[in-house]
């Protein structure tokens, strides 16, 4: 097992927010967290990654806990994290931005740059356009690219289909499917249950900050406590 | 009634200290000195303890009216009756119209901070400039001009104990009343405040002009007071370095603090006077020991000295009135 | 005129070199280094040290601007440590007070230490002649110097990947501790680099004119004011605000007086902040 999330407890100041939040993520698997607007997804990965001290439990990563590590050691680690926000570069060009991503590991940067432009050939095509003027589909291809080009091996991707149109939200996931095949473990938050649980091995339900349901995707897909809540059938 | 027993051991000891003097005009002048800077203090208090309003042009505050009033009454012939309150006026308009810009104009702390060092700046540069009127790096003798009590030591020193107490009065108005509450909620969070209904705006301007009125005041009459009005003497390092280390010192946000705390600048002073220039190099010194580790100020440390007092005292008492006296806080 | 134009030149790259060092200060630490013009003095002091022990000049000039950074780095670790702890609006405030209280440690005792100090730098050739033009060697060596440093760093900040992520954590700090670059470790080189910039504007302020102890809030002051009206976020806008600001000052100067001049470069700033606080060159918000 690559992640390990073990009795998690964290918040913001005086208020909690995750309560006693365990999962785990094992190579080349890619997992879901699903669950409703302010369940604390965000929460859990920026937990995870250090951009927040939790309070009780403990991240481990390839067997080592994360505890007191700041967020660029975590990173350096190989567990790489694409916020919401995305926090592009937006007056550095594309390829600056993807340079800055192989920060960690200089050596690598040359073979990555070559796999990325293959795995989004529109970044190839923009790589000397200023980041802030691609479209948001475009700026999501580059936040998960610059992501890749450090050589991660857990990506975590916080619902990355926010703003998106259909189109490029389907062309997300194709291509997140390819970089699970490839053998990266992914980590995705999302509110779109479906797609979600469509790309997933296995998924957790956050709500309210505890795990209510984990499983296989494919079982949760039919169940029908998840069908009512979060699917609309009634 | 114990809400103002501290004032009034304040007031009294300070009424005293004229005869502690002994009539020697150095202690004299000490003494009155620290009660102008008292003073400036609690408007500091106001305008950046309170309202978070980074003022660094008190020197350019109370020179303006300090200049002012004496310029007038030298060129224009007036009296200082005339020359202050215009002084005064004057001082308190900039400080609201600073207060007032600032806030239109969404200025963080530190961009307030910048432009009112700028402007105490162009004051300095203005008086240099102006010679015609100021006379420049000399200054002017401001004596015989119709305020023959600023000129004799011990008037001079209940006069300036009176401002001390009417701003010290008009705090106490202040923050007991509805601009207290709002003082506190904006300090606190300035959105929030603004989206409970409170006219940020109103307030940071009050806090502003009163202040400043106060700067002003006391600026007006030390210049009378001082006989000599120069740069020097309204300068950024002696006056806005010195209140600001006096109000950390004494407690931010506190009644006496301004108080003990120009008291306490006035005794370190003392000390490091033999030194020389070295005293930039104290002031250096405690603004980092102040930031860093004394935060707090001596009114808050004392008051919990005092509450540790108390409850040993209930201790001696029934224990059904021990109990009753630690629950009031 | 033109000599005028040049002075102005010469004295604006001065400007720009400590400007430009409290605009990076400012866009990685978040702190606004008010100590920024003494970085300058204990260079110049330093070089004026070592000369006095005989070393050559050029290496005391180096080691001038060695000891600046010096300096810079020791602050960056030490005192600024307190401020560091917090985030955006108070890190600001702490920083200021802390780096005002540093300054006034380092005027106090230097005053107090060399009372009659002034460092000054002797050319064996006083004047030269350039395009018809005749100008001072040491105000024409001062300008090179200074450009010479800004290619470096544009150089540097442009082409290198250490120089990119500086740039980056500028724009986006959270963005690049993601991509696992180590921010206060940057920071700390910036502050290195920005002191040595400062060094460099002490030391040449006693090649073309001279320097003393007292200089150092006005250094600050003046840098300042070219930080904010450049945008203290851009580093081009600085170096462009100080070009133009060290004209204004010299053609003021020139024509309406020293106090006066001083008052419309105060002016500038305080406009700058009420109407367009990003400063002069903002294209982004």
């Amino acid at each position: 097992m690559l992640v390990r999330v073990e009795a998690l407890h964290a918040g913001y100041g005086a208020t909690p927010v995750l309560r006693d939040v365990s999962l785990e993520a094992n190579p080349g698997e890619a997992i879901a967290v699903i669950g409703p607007n302010g369940a604390g997804k965000t929460t859990l990965l920026k937990a995870i990654v250090g951009m927040l001290r939790p309070t009780r439990g403990a991240v481990r990563y390839e067997g080592r806990y994360l505890s007191g590590l700041r967020p660029y050691q975590v990173a350096r680690l190989g567990l790489v994290y694409v916020p919401a926000e995305r926090e592009l570069f937006p007056t550095m060009t594309v390829l600056e931005n993807l340079q800055l991503g192989a920060f960690r590991n200089v050596r690598a940067a040359g073979l990555q740059l070559g796999y990325v432009f293959g795995l989004f050939p529109r970044l190839k095509e923009r790589q000397r356009q200023l980041a802030g003027t691609l479209s948001g589909g475009e700026q999501q291809m580059l936040a998960i690219a610059r992501a890749l080009m450090g050589g991660p091996k857990v990506l975590m991707l916080d619902e990355p289909s926010t703003g998106l149109a259909p189109k490029a939200v389907a062309e997300l996931y194709r291509n997140l499917s390819q970089l699970k095949d490839a053998g990266l473990t992914i980590l995705v938050t999302e509110q779109q249950v479906t797609l979600a649980l469509s790309l997933t091995d296995r998924a957790y339900v956050l709500e309210q900050g505890s795990i209510r349901l984990s499983g296989r995707s494919s079982e949760l897909l039919g169940d029908p406590a998840i069908k009512r809540a979060y699917l609309g059938v009634a | 009634m114990r809400k103002y027993a501290d004032i009034a051991a304040v007031t009294l000891v300070l009424a005293l200290v004229p005869a502690a003097a002994g009539g020697s005009p150095y202690y004299m002048r000490l003494a009155t000195l620290a009660l102008v800077y008292m003073a400036w203090t609690v408007a500091f208090n106001l305008i950046f303890g309170h309202t978070k309003q980074l003022f660094l042009c008190l020197n350019a505050l109370a020179g303006t009216a300090g200049y002012l009033a004496v310029v007038l009454a030298i060129q224009l012939k007036l009296s200082p009756w005339v020359t202050v309150p215009l002084g005064v006026a004057a001082a308190a308009g900039l400080g609201a119209l600073f207060s007032y810009v600032s806030v239109l104009r969404g200025l963080g702390v530190i961009f307030l901070g910048i432009v009112t060092l700028s402007f105490s700046l162009i004051f300095h540069n203005l008086v240099l400039g102006l010679r015609q009127f100021t006379n420049g790096e000399t200054g002017l003798v401001s004596r015989g001009l119709g305020f023959s009590l600023l000129e004799q030591p011990v008037p001079s020193y209940y006069i300036f104990l009176a401002v001390l107490l009417a701003a010290l009065g008009t705090y106490h108005l202040l923050m007991s009343s509805k601009s207290g509450m709002a003082f506190r909620a904006l300090s606190d969070d300035e959105l929030t405040a603004e989206l409970s209904g409170i006219d940020v705006t109103r307030y940071k301007v009050l806090a502003a002009a009163v202040a400043s009125a106060i700067l002003g005041l006391n600026g007006a009459l030390y210049a009378f007071y001082n006989g000599i009005v120069s740069p020097s003497v309204f300068s950024f390092v002696g006056i806005d370095i010195p209140v600001l280390i006096a109000l950390l010192l004494g407690g931010m946000r506190t009644r006496l603090g301004p108080v003990l705390g120009a008291v306490a600048f006035a005794l370190i002073e003392e000390l490091v006077r033999p030194w020389g220039q070295l005293n930039v190099l104290v002031y250096g010194l405690l603004l980092i020991v102040l930031f860093t580790t004394f935060r707090e100020g001596m009114v808050p440390v004392i008051e919990k000295l005092w509450r540790r007092l108390d409850l040993r005292q209930a201790a001696r008492l029934r224990p059904e009135q021990a109990e009753a006296q630690r629950r009031t806080p | 005129m033109t000599a005028l134009l040049f002075d102005g030149v010469v004295q604006g790259l001065q400007l720009s070199l400590l400007a430009v060092g409290i605009t990076l200060i400012y866009g990685l630490g978040g702190v606004l280094n008010l100590a920024h013009g003494q970085f300058a003095i204990v260079g110049g002091v330093a070089a004026a040290l070592l000369l006095q022990l005989g070393i050559n000049p050029v290496l005391a000039a180096l080691g001038g601007v060695g000891a600046a950074g010096v300096l810079g780095l020791v602050v960056d670790r030490t005192l600024l440590l307190p401020a560091y702890r917090y985030r955006g609006e108070e890190r600001l405030l702490l920083g200021l007070i802390l780096t005002l209280g540093f300054s006034f440690l380092i005027d106090g005792y230097l005053n107090w230490r060399f009372p009659e100090f002034s460092l000054s730098f002797q050319l064996r050739v006083p004047m030269v002649e350039l395009a018809g033009i005749p100008m001072r060697t040491a105000s024409l060596a001062a300008s090179l110097i200074a450009v010479a440093v800004f290619a470096v760093l544009f150089a540097f900040l442009k082409l290198t990947l250490l120089g990119k992520s500086i740039r980056s954590i500028i724009e986006n700090e959270v963005g690049a501790e993601l991509c696992g670059i180590n921010p206060s470790r940057t920071r700390t080189l910036i502050v290195f680099l920005a002191a040595m910039m400062a060094g460099v504007a002490g030391v040449t302020q006693g090649l073309f004119s001279s320097l003393g102890t007292e200089m150092g809030p006005e250094f600050t002051i003046l840098g300042l004011l070219v930080a904010v009206v450049g945008g203290v976020r851009s580093i081009n806008g600085t170096l462009a605000a100080g070009i133009l600001l060290g004209i204004v000052n010299v053609f003021a100067s020139h024509y309406v007086g020293a106090y006066v001049a001083y008052i419309i470069l105060l002016s500038f700033a305080m406009a700058t902040i009420l109407v367009r606080p990003a400063g002069l060159l903002a294209r982004f918000t």
